[in-house]
């Protein structure tokens, strides 16, 4: 049901083609497009007197935005006098998402946009893209290798909008010297809360006066991770089938297992088992590299970072369930791309259409793994030579792709999709946080900040149904 | 609000003359209590300068420790040796060389436009007579009551629609001119003898070439005292180039220090390497300069 | 003639304050579409909101960080001042030293401070674990965010209040300390009934400028707290750039509003004060 089947068959791609045409017509709420937002076929790119120019806004930069330079100059070469793709760095994603808006106002897309997760609804509501449905029904794309768990996320009411490219998911990391010391099996870390509680009474360190010096656990408040356990719990995150089968019109993170979560989290630090971060993922980061926690949570994407800085062994585990018998699944984060058909010629639809195909390969994305850390988008592209030569180097990070593939796909999985998704994730961590930081107890702080996403949600699902 | 009762800067009156330097005391009476002051003087001025100076030492001392050293606990205060690894962690991970040219070619066109277009209003203060010149000198120095944040988001999307986001244009646009500059400097031209300007016209002198061969020389002390005040304040600028800036080719040296901390790489010897590298031109300015900084920051601060 | 040589100056400032105080207030009774225009008339229900206890909230922290950088900057600088005062040999050489954090920006301090009090791996809490006290949690909690960013801001401008101090004590007449003492004035005493009030303008130009300073204040909680925790260090500057610019929400309309209080209480504040000033300057 959620993935789509690959259709072949003249009929079948016109009749889904124009049934496409009407579903982004019927969301597009902001951008009143005049374009039928369909994708043109590959027969739009002969003839052509010259190279057709297509624009990739991206959230890329240093090392991650060195890959992929090297993948856009590989693919410029293999498509010479025919395409030719430029690469433009907007900033991080927020920033990328605000730039993206104001190209929207003064009608100047870009041909490709680079949007993160959390931008999803967003981009349906704004109209301005080819549905990537369109692309995959009209060439009759086959979309099996591609992760499941990607596609589960990016396809909303049955129709996949956008191209996953650059994602992760969170795992648990352990200092696996500190696991030996205290006579812990570093092979199986813990899976779930009630675990990570018992390794961290074994793991947390005191010296001759009573102070800690290396604590058992220690994670960011990141709303991320709320998402992930609510998740793996098999919860929903917003209603209406996590915003799949219609608007959400509240967040439920004030659901037991986050209240679980969130007492638990204030537990540890109160019994100083774990220390206390904050909202920033780098001290989190800081906390573990350090030493000073021997457990933290943290997306696949900081593991070579870990390996690095760290002067012990760093191993990895799945991102742990509230409660054992939690059903499991996983959520991803990320961007994905998006093809704006708004203002743009069905050459450059195209055109764009032709790079992302070519980014999701098996030899692109093992590049891209491999110089990244993030997922291979297409699975396939894990057994590529630099994607090998990269699991030889760091084995711990089949965890990550193993975790997706043992993931549960239904709409718990698949992720909230609402147009004020960043501000709920804040609202999370203030209520997160506010129960860390007050006597305000979990429950009542978690209902709060649920509440208080209330009228944004309604604000914003109001001015998208004018 | 006449403009000489806003020149409480009793540093640098008429916001140029060098304050005078303060001799050494001479005489000091010596009793039995005194050195027991002393003791206690100088065990304050310890205990004062050490929590001073600690950041300014440990910047420079983390930036040069090795990465581990940084991430062990407690972290090491000594560096145990000299170690390159944070530095050019810090180079790599965003393109400071490049920063560095953004932030001073935005600080060095926002100081030499400043200059410029206070001057020329100041002359027409100073010499130009015109009806409603008290008002128009009155609507100028209100603007100096206007927040920058509280224009920031109008001006963020004049820009963005001219399509100058990301580019030293919408990164110098709006500070163009500063009534702030333009006060000072009409103060200091108004010392310029009237009957001088007058003899200079008569000799069929023009307005700009007045301006540029006579007074602007004369008033050197004044502009410095302002380019100085002005060349700092936009090189520490830091929200309107965080919202108007996107690329790292764009990004000016404080918003790369924010980049690095944000960035996939941050852990703590990264962002002092950064943070050193940043802070060694501003350092010699603030130890080798420090008079023409006080000149002008004092002069500046009337705001 | 003298317009031409006042054009380019009002230019700058029609073009970037007049037009922009208007669009300002334009886009604060507007609500915004998804894309970040306005899209509708919503009266003054932005300023309506305002009447929240969360608001009320970010109003008292400002508030709260303004007396917390302005009073132990400025008090920190004159001990400082008169401390060195007393000092015969390395005086300047004491107050370069003093001066230098002047030479750090908000967004470099910031990152130091950072480092230092980082909830992961803290230099700070590493010195008080050394020194067998208890850690500090700098940043995170509600109580102590808010001071440690103060004390970050005090540090960045101690040296500039240190310099515009020295430069105030440097003009005092030599004659009038000279006078002090033959009436047997010293010490402590020369300091607090001579030296202070000769400093009266320079003390109170430097409250001024360390309030509207610290009003403006962003880039140190942007890179320290980023409000947090739970809004606690959310001050009105940064409730702006929250509304308008972070987590992509573009929420033009209400940021704008707020930024028209800014507005207001900075020009309270600098009315205010431009009214003490002028008496003060002339009783000097």
């Amino acid at each position: 049901m959620r993935l789509s089947p690959q259709r072949r068959g003249v009929t079948a791609v016109a009749l889904l083609a124009s049934l496409g045409m009407v579903l982004s017509g019927c969301s597009g709420g902001g951008g009143g497009g005049t374009n039928d937002l369909t994708a043109p076929g590959a027969e739009v790119l002969e003839g052509l007197d010259e190279a057709v120019r297509v624009e990739f806004w991206h959230s890329m930069d240093a090392t991650n935005g060195q890959v992929l330079n090297g993948l856009i100059e590989d693919f410029n070469a293999q498509n010479e006098g025919r395409i030719e793709v430029t690469g433009s760095f907007q900033g991080d994603y927020d920033e990328a998402l605000a730039s993206h808006r104001a190209a929207i106002q003064q009608g100047e897309t870009a041909e490709i946009s680079q949007i993160y997760d959390l931008g999803t609804q967003f981009m349906i509501d704004s109209g301005q893209t080819v549905p990537a449905q369109s692309f995959v029904d009209a060439d009759g794309y086959d979309t099996g290798a591609i992760e499941p768990a990607l596609l589960n996320y990016f396809t909303v009411e049955e129709e996949l909008r956008s191209f996953p490219f650059n994602n992760s998911t969170p795992l648990m990391y352990i200092n696996r010297d500190a696991f030996e010391e205290a006579g812990l099996d570093p092979d199986s870390p813990p899976t779930d809360l009630a675990g990570i509680r018992e390794a961290a009474e074994a793991l947390t360190v005191r010296d001759d006066d009573g102070t800690v010096v290396q604590y058992g656990f220690g994670a960011a408040v990141y709303g991320w991770f709320v998402e992930q356990f609510m998740a793996r719990a098999g919860a929903p995150y917003c209603d209406s089938a996590n915003g799949r089968s219609g608007r959400a019109t509240e967040v439920l993170f004030d659901d037991p297992k986050v209240v679980e979560l969130v007492e638990w989290w204030g537990d540890m630090i109160d019994d100083e088992l774990a220390v206390q971060i904050g909202r920033n993922t780098d001290d989190g980061q800081a906390a573990f590299t350090s030493g000073r926690a021997a457990m933290t949570l943290e997306s696949t994407g900081a593991l070579g970072g870990f390996i690095e800085q760290s002067d012990f062994e760093v191993g990895a585990g799945y991102f742990p369930l509230v409660a054992a018998d939690d059903p499991g699944g996983s959520i991803i984060g990320g961007a994905s791309l998006w093809i704006n058909g708004e203002g743009h010629t069905d050459e450059e639809v195209r055109a764009s259409w032709e790079f992302v195909q070519y980014l999701l390969t098996p030899e692109a994305q093992s590049v891209w793994h491999a110089g990244t850390g993030y997922l291979a988008v297409n699975t396939e592209g894990y057994d590529g030579p630099e994607a090998s030569a990269r699991a030889e180097e760091f084995p711990q990070f089949a965890v990550a792709a193993n975790q997706l593939a043992d993931s549960e796909i239904d709409e718990n999985t698949a992720g909230c999709m609402m147009g004020v998704m960043s501000e709920a994730r804040v609202a999370a961590e203030e209520g997160w946080e506010t129960a860390l930081t007050s006597d305000t107890p979990a429950d009542e702080a978690m209902a709060n900040a649920a509440e208080g996403v209330r009228t944004p949600i309604t604000e914003y699902n109001e001015s998208v149904a004018e | 609000m006449t403009a000489t009762s806003t020149t409480p800067v009793p540093a640098s009156p008429g916001g140029g003359t060098p304050a005078p330097e303060r001799p050494a005391r001479r005489r000091h009476r010596h009793g039995p209590g005194h050195v027991l002051g002393r003791v206690l003087l100088y065990s304050l001025l310890a205990v004062c300068l050490v929590p001073v100076l600690f950041p300014v030492y440990y910047v420079f001392a983390g930036a040069v420790m090795e990465p581990r050293e940084l991430s062990t606990f407690p972290p090491r205060l000594l560096p145990t040796g000299v170690d390159t690894g944070n530095i050019l962690g810090a180079l790599d991970a965003v393109p400071l060389a490049r920063m560095y040219t953004n932030s001073l070619v935005t600080a060095g066109i926002i100081t030499f436009c400043q200059l410029a277009s206070s001057a020329l209003a100041a002359y027409a203060f100073v010499f130009l007579r015109f009806r409603g010149s008290a008002v128009v000198f009155a609507l100028f120095l209100s603007t100096l009551m206007i927040p920058g944040e509280a224009t920031f988001i109008p001006n963020y999307l004049t820009l963005s629609e001219w399509g100058l986001s990301d580019s030293y244009a919408g990164l110098v646009l709006p500070f163009l001119a500063y009534a702030f500059g333009t006060f000072l400097l009409r103060q200091s031209f108004r010392q310029f003898p009237r009957e001088l300007y007058d003899a200079a016209r008569m000799d069929g002198m023009g307005h700009l070439r007045f301006l540029w061969t006579v007074l602007l020389p004369l008033s050197r002390p004044a502009l410095s005292a302002v380019g100085v005040y002005v060349f700092i304040t936009s090189w520490n600028m830091y929200f309107w180039p965080l919202i108007i800036t996107r690329s790292t080719e764009m990004q000016t040296l404080q918003i790369g220090l924010n980049s690095l901390k944000t960035g996939e790489a941050a852990n703590p010897g990264l962002l002092l390497a950064g943070a050193a590298l940043s802070v060694i031109p501003t350092l010699a300015l603030v130890v080798l300069g420090q008079r023409f900084i006080v000149r002008g920051l004092t002069a500046g601060a009337v705001k | 003639m003298a317009w031409a040589f006042l054009a380019p100056s009002m230019a700058v400032f029609a073009l970037f304050l007049a037009y922009p105080l208007g669009r300002t207030v334009y886009l604060s009774l507007h609500g915004n579409d998804i894309i970040g225009r306005p899209n509708r008339f919503v009266g003054l229900s932005h300023f309506a909101e305002m009447a929240s206890p969360e608001f009320a909230g970010v109003l008292l922290t400002t508030l709260l960080f303004t007396l917390g950088v302005v009073v132990p900057g400025v008090v920190g600088a004159l001990v400082v001042v008169l401390l060195l005062e007393g000092v015969v040999r390395g005086q300047r050489f004491l107050r370069g030293a003093f001066a230098l954090p002047f030479a750090f920006s908000v967004a470099s301090a910031s990152v130091i401070f950072s480092v230092f009090y980082s909830p992961g791996n803290s230099v700070l809490n590493g010195i008080l674990y050394r020194l067998g006290l208890a850690e500090v949690p700098w940043l995170t909690s509600q109580e102590m965010a808010l001071w440690s960013v103060c004390i970050t801001t005090v540090w960045m401008n101690l040296g500039y209040g240190v310099l515009v101090l020295a430069a105030g004590i440097g003009s005092i007449p030599r004659e009038v300390n000279e006078a002090a003492r033959i009436d047997g004035a010293t010490g402590v005493r020369l300091a607090w009934n001579v030296t202070v009030p000769m400093l009266g303008p320079q003390l109170f130009f430097l409250i001024v400028i360390s309030t509207i300073n610290a009003l403006q204040s962003f880039g140190q909680i942007h890179i320290l707290t980023r409000g947090g925790p739970v809004g606690s260090t959310s001050t009105l500057v940064y409730s702006v750039f929250e509304e308008a610019f972070a987590y992509g929400t573009s929420d033009f309309g209400r940021a704008s509003a707020q930024a028209l209080v800014l507005l207001v209480v900075v020009l309270v504040c600098t009315a205010v004060q431009f009214g003490v000033i002028e008496r003060k300057v002339h009783y000097a």
